[in-house]
């Protein structure tokens, strides 16, 4: 592709216009329109969920209110996310012969530049197929793509920094254990360019860097321009929608995910399972199929006393399949000489099992 | 039922290839519309359907609902001109439906067309829609066999 690609500047601007301004320029979008990309960042905190969440489900209303913290939807899929101007957003608007017809293909061309300019500031980021970037293990900022339009949308930023405390804090979550775990995963899973640099670097530097690798992917110019009144105007009729109640209160149906996603390949999950003996509640983190960490709580009896912090730490690495945790809690048992009136290490199988899989509802 | 690299094309259907739109006039008069095998492999795991509801006009090229897979969201595009009459429940409550039979349980609307006759002629059915997918997708290096 050799056509000139236009780059929309936007560092400070409100939090829904951080949002509905690549809406607009993908509902604008005309057969003469440039490709473009929009770099944007907001002046002030927000949540914004996926295009079908249910945001009674998933956030925690009354906390963003007492925060301030407005909540907006976006017409792009996936979950609930804290933004601030810690991460600029990097938004492409483009035509849809001008990018590749697989996710793959597309996502790894959107995702090459912002790997190419963390590398060249000494970040190693890569990509993890088939949206995330990832620097060693750790996620340094997500993707996410639509059709709006005629345009072919893909978004996703450069993170300087993430607050990852406030993030835990607007999900809506069943226990505050569950909320704690979603934390402390975030800092294990989670990186930003001012942890791995050790400070945050100049934006505009930052900004001209993203420019020139998007240049070289492309083979052609990227240039700073301006929106056009056309675009001005649907973005402010976006804004209206965006802020009303119809639109953030729609009924989201999107099914409910087992639990809270912290990058591709780690998972944080929660269920209760009524045993005989007892209430046993699980909280687990899964990474690439296995037990990362795992919390057992509930009203059961275990002894001896220091048992279950051993059985907790036995599972960890353990495949996350029904035969692997029953066999692995049976040697525990054996081992450590458990006693469990009424609670059996086929219940805590069944308890983590429907975490991982959480059985259907009727 | 035609295959081509992988995917199915059958050939009673009117296809709008570059919208990966498919429709079908049934015997009551409505037209069935959906996505095409081709278009849920690209979108891969459909996790939700919204469909405008019944009652709602639609226009050939315009949005007839919403789709949202693992790693992308957008826009059904109907291949008629009409009314929606009705919306596939078993689809909307199990959007998989779309990626496990996009001709079949996994139908998106049915509407109640209002010049089928003219805008089913600028729809591509039975050997031309094999060809132009054929083309499509060897032009775009896909497939999913």
């Amino acid at each position: 592709m050799s056509k000139k690609i236009r780059l929309l500047y936007m560092e400070n601007v409100s939090p829904l216009r951080s949002q509905t301004v690549y809406h607009a320029v993908g509902y604008a979008m005309t057969k003469e329109t440039p490709n473009t990309i929009i770099m944007v960042s907001p002046n002030a905190p927000y949540v914004c969920v996926g295009y079908h969440q249910d945001i009674q489900k998933e956030v925690d209303l009354d906390y963003c209110t007492q925060h301030n913290l407005p909540v907006y939807r976006r017409e792009v899929g996936g979950g609930a996310v804290f933004l601030d101007n810690g991460q600029l957003f990097t938004q492409w608007i483009f035509h849809k012969e001008d990018l590749p017809v697989t996710l793959e293909e597309r996502f790894k061309l959107y995702i090459d530049p912002l790997v190419a300019t963390y590398q060249e500031l000494g970040i190693p980021a890569n990509l993890r197929p088939i949206n995330d970037v990832h620097v060693n293990g750790k996620k340094i900022g997500g993707t996410g793509a639509a059709q709006m339009g005629i345009a072919e949308i893909l978004v996703g930023s450069l993170m300087y920094t993430f607050d990852k405390k406030t993030m835990s804090q607007v999900l809506k979550v069943p226990s505050e254990k569950m909320r704690d775990k979603i934390f402390e995963s975030l800092e294990a899973y989670m990186t930003t360019m001012s942890e791995q640099l050790g400070s945050t670097p100049d934006r505009v530097m930052v900004k001209d860097l993203y420019m020139k690798k998007v240049s070289e992917a492309f083979g052609a110019e990227v240039y700073e321009g301006e929106w056009t009144a056309k675009e001005e105007a649907m973005a402010k009729e976006i804004d209206e929608r965006f802020v009303s109640d119809e639109w953030l209160h729609q009924k989201g149906q999107l099914k409910q995910q087992a639990g809270v996603k912290i990058h591709q390949d780690v998972h944080i999950v929660e269920a209760a399972f009524k045993a005989q003996g007892g209430l046993i509640r699980i909280i687990a983190r899964l990474r690439e199929g296995r037990i990362d960490d795992v919390t057992i709580s509930g009203d059961f009896t275990l002894l001896p006393v220091f048992a279950l912090g051993a059985l907790e730490q036995s599972l960890r690495g353990v495949a996350a399949t029904p035969e692997n945790l029953k066999s692995k809690i049976e040697e525990a048992y054996y081992r450590l000489n458990i006693q469990s009136p009424g609670v059996t290490p086929a219940d805590f199988t069944t308890a983590i099992m429907n975490a991982i899989n959480p059985p259907q509802a009727a | 039922m035609a295959t081509v690299r992988g995917c199915n094309i059958p050939e009673d259907r009117f296809y709008w290839v570059e919208k990966h739109a498919w429709a079908i006039l049934e015997a009551d008069g409505l037209v069935k519309i959906g996505i095409t095998d081709v278009a849920q492999n690209l979108a891969k795991g459909i996790v939700n359907a919204t469909p405008k509801e019944a009652g709602r006009p639609v226009k050939k090229g315009k949005s007839a609902g919403t789709l949202e897979s693992g790693k992308w969201v957008g826009p059904v595009t109907s291949p008629v001109t009409g009314e929606i009459v009705e919306v596939n429940a078993a689809m909307t409550s199990n959007p998989s439906l779309i990626n496990s039979d996009p001709y079949g349980e996994g139908w998106f609307v049915k509407v109640k067309p209002e010049n089928w006759d003219a805008e089913s002629a600028e729809l591509l059915t039975g050997e031309a829609a094999i060809a132009a997918y054929q083309k499509f997708m060897e032009e775009q290096n896909l497939n999913f066999e």
